[in-house]
């Protein structure tokens, strides 16, 4: 399903196959000295880093780091407000994303994004679902109920909702609420799934469905996620990215960062003597 | 815990007592007042009620009679003035929360808005009598309409501005990064998110004007045969029960107290329709 709506050659291409001696993916999103700013205020400083294609990046820091902040720069949500600007690149196929002349509703369909609390539309399950691929893709009604079932499925959330379909959203558990809004986001098909901090308001059980089913999702998906807790970036996450005050300190291969970081900053917040 | 000096506490006691007993007493003095006007209306009017007032017109001095042309009148004036009001002020209060926002533009409209709905409406009247009735020639069924419609709309501008406004910033942005356009986010989520709010607003709305006496003294008027043309003075029933309730015949004196049961409890109906539904919602 994947291979279809990847458009194959481009640049894209180029930059996947690297050199074999590698043997870690290339990079689906490369994002290159990106300075952020609320207004005055700049949040991001000279940001470097590449998220390898079907990988899972964490992203982690104490509160206001800027984590979330680069979250929202790769699918442009700072666009709904005005005060805010982005310079630098970041390179999708080879495309600036943050550049003027970009489409930004076909980009938001190829990087989806997951938030903090659960945000079901006040509309069915099924619709759900439905809303977002309608957006982008005319199907035929088998088409669509194949597209809703797919999606349910991936997000493990099926089995507890097949019967219910037409029912309000609104009243699943949270933690069903969280996993179809992930459905959500992977039935427009995108090629990236952001998801800023999506287990902070859930129980542990949810929290470790949701974990569980990002491991499943990153065989398909480039995954970024922003989380507070240390424990998660280490269980779910291939690489991970340190930031402070509005740098990236360092990333690099989870094992690497939680038991031999190199700078003395990551060191101190992963042993949390601050942050 | 150390009692406090029995001269203090003595004190203290007679103020709460005296606090509590004026704030019972102010609550008293408006539930009295109340009932004082619910109960008159259902005594006097109870009395009136028949099958007669919804199958004969209203009558001349004397004769018997119902107010079956009145009611009529009435649902299409407040019928018209909501199709008329209803999307306009939506379409506006959409407006202010999608569009505006904090704009100076956006806050110049919501204050003038502010200052339509506290307008008096007799002002209203004059002022549809002076555009509407007098370079046609008459009173007229559609001045009424429009009337009412100035009046309504300020109201659900208001509530669609507030309603909307309520919905989180979070369900807009997770609609927005479905790559969702701003026109299919208002319509198909924030609409729905936001629908009992606004009906709640159109119903409120709805009972206010379907009281309004003064601005259809200056439009609509009255009329008291069965007539169905809005080009014409248009019978209605708070025009009806202010005729025949300062008229010296008894008969209307009775039509005019079962006029304005009927609307009171229409009003109340729809009041609680809306506080149900708003109730619903915060469930």
């Amino acid at each position: 399903m994947r291979q279809q709506m990847v458009p194959g050659g481009g640049p894209e291409a180029a930059a996947r196959s690297a050199p074999a001696a590698v043997p870690e993916a290339g990079p689906r999103v490369s994002i290159e000295a990106l300075d952020f700013y609320y207004g005055e205020t700049q949040a991001l400083r000279g940001i470097t880093l590449a998220l390898p294609e079907r990988q899972v990046t964490g992203m982690i820091g104490p509160s206001g780091c800027g984590k979330s902040t680069l979250l929202r720069v790769l699918n442009r949500m700072y666009d709904l407000y005005p005060n805010q600007r982005a310079s630098g690149r970041v390179l999708m196929d080879g495309e600036n994303i943050i550049g003027p002349d970009v489409d930004v509703n076909a980009l938001r369909r190829r990087v989806g994004m997951v938030f903090q609390r659960p945000t079901p539309f006040p509309m069915s399950i099924y619709e759900n679902i439905a809303f977002g691929v309608r957006l982008h893709e005319r199907l035929s009604r088998a088409e669509m109920d194949e597209r809703v079932e797919w999606s349910l499925t991936r997000a493990a959330l099926w089995e507890e909702v097949k019967d219910r379909l037409r029912n309000a959203a609104g009243g699943l558990s949270g933690g069903q609420q969280q996993r179809l809004c992930i459905a959500r986001s992977i039935a427009v098909r995108p090629e990236v799934i952001l998801l800023d901090e999506p287990t902070s308001a859930l129980d542990p059980i949810s929290t470790l469905r949701i974990e569980e089913l990002i491991d499943e999702l990153k065989r398909d998906f480039t995954i970024a996620i922003v989380t507070h807790n240390m424990q998660q970036a280490a269980r779910v996450a291939d690489q991970v990215a340190f930031f402070y005050l509005g740098e990236l300190v360092e990333a690099g291969p989870s094992a690497q960062i939680f038991t031999a970081p190199h700078e003395r900053r990551t060191q101190e917040y992963i042993t949390g003597r601050f942050g | 815990m150390s009692a406090p000096r029995p001269l203090l506490r003595g004190r203290r006691k007679a103020v709460n007592a005296l606090a509590l007993g004026l704030a019972s007493l102010a609550t008293l003095l408006g539930l009295v007042v109340l009932v004082w006007i619910l109960g008159t209306t259902l005594i006097h009017g109870a009395a009136a009620l028949g099958p007669h007032l919804i199958t004969q017109m209203t009558p001349p001095p004397g004769a018997a009679g119902g107010l079956a042309n009145a009611i009529f009148g009435s649902t299409m004036l407040v019928l018209v003035a909501v199709l008329v009001g209803a999307p306009i002020g939506v379409l506006a209060g959409t407006h202010l929360a999608e569009y505006g926002r904090a704009r100076p533009f956006a806050e110049l409209v919501r204050f003038v808005n502010d200052i339509l709905l506290s307008a008096p409406s007799v002002v209203i009247g004059l002022f549809v009598y002076q555009i509407v009735v007098r370079p046609s020639g008459h009173f007229s069924g559609w001045a009424g309409a429009v009337a009412l419609g100035f009046i309504l709309l300020p109201v659900v501008v208001r509530t669609t501005d507030e309603t909307m406004r309520l919905v989180p910033i979070s369900l807009r942005e997770a609609t927005l990064a479905l790559g969702a356009p701003k026109w299919r986010m208002i319509t198909q989520v924030i609409y729905p998110a936001a629908r009992v709010g606004i009906l709640t607003g159109l119903l409120l709305g709805i009972a206010r004007i379907s009281g309004e006496t003064a601005p259809l003294l200056f439009t609509a008027l009255n009329n008291q045969y069965w007539s169905m043309d809005l080009g014409h003075p248009l019978a209605n029933v708070p025009v009806v029960i202010f005729q025949f309730a300062l008229s010296p015949y008894d008969s209307w004196h009775s039509l005019a107290w079962a006029g304005a049961l009927l609307l009171t409890v229409f009003v109340l109906v729809v009041s609680v329709l809306a506080r149900t539904l708003l109730r619903g919602r915060t469930n």
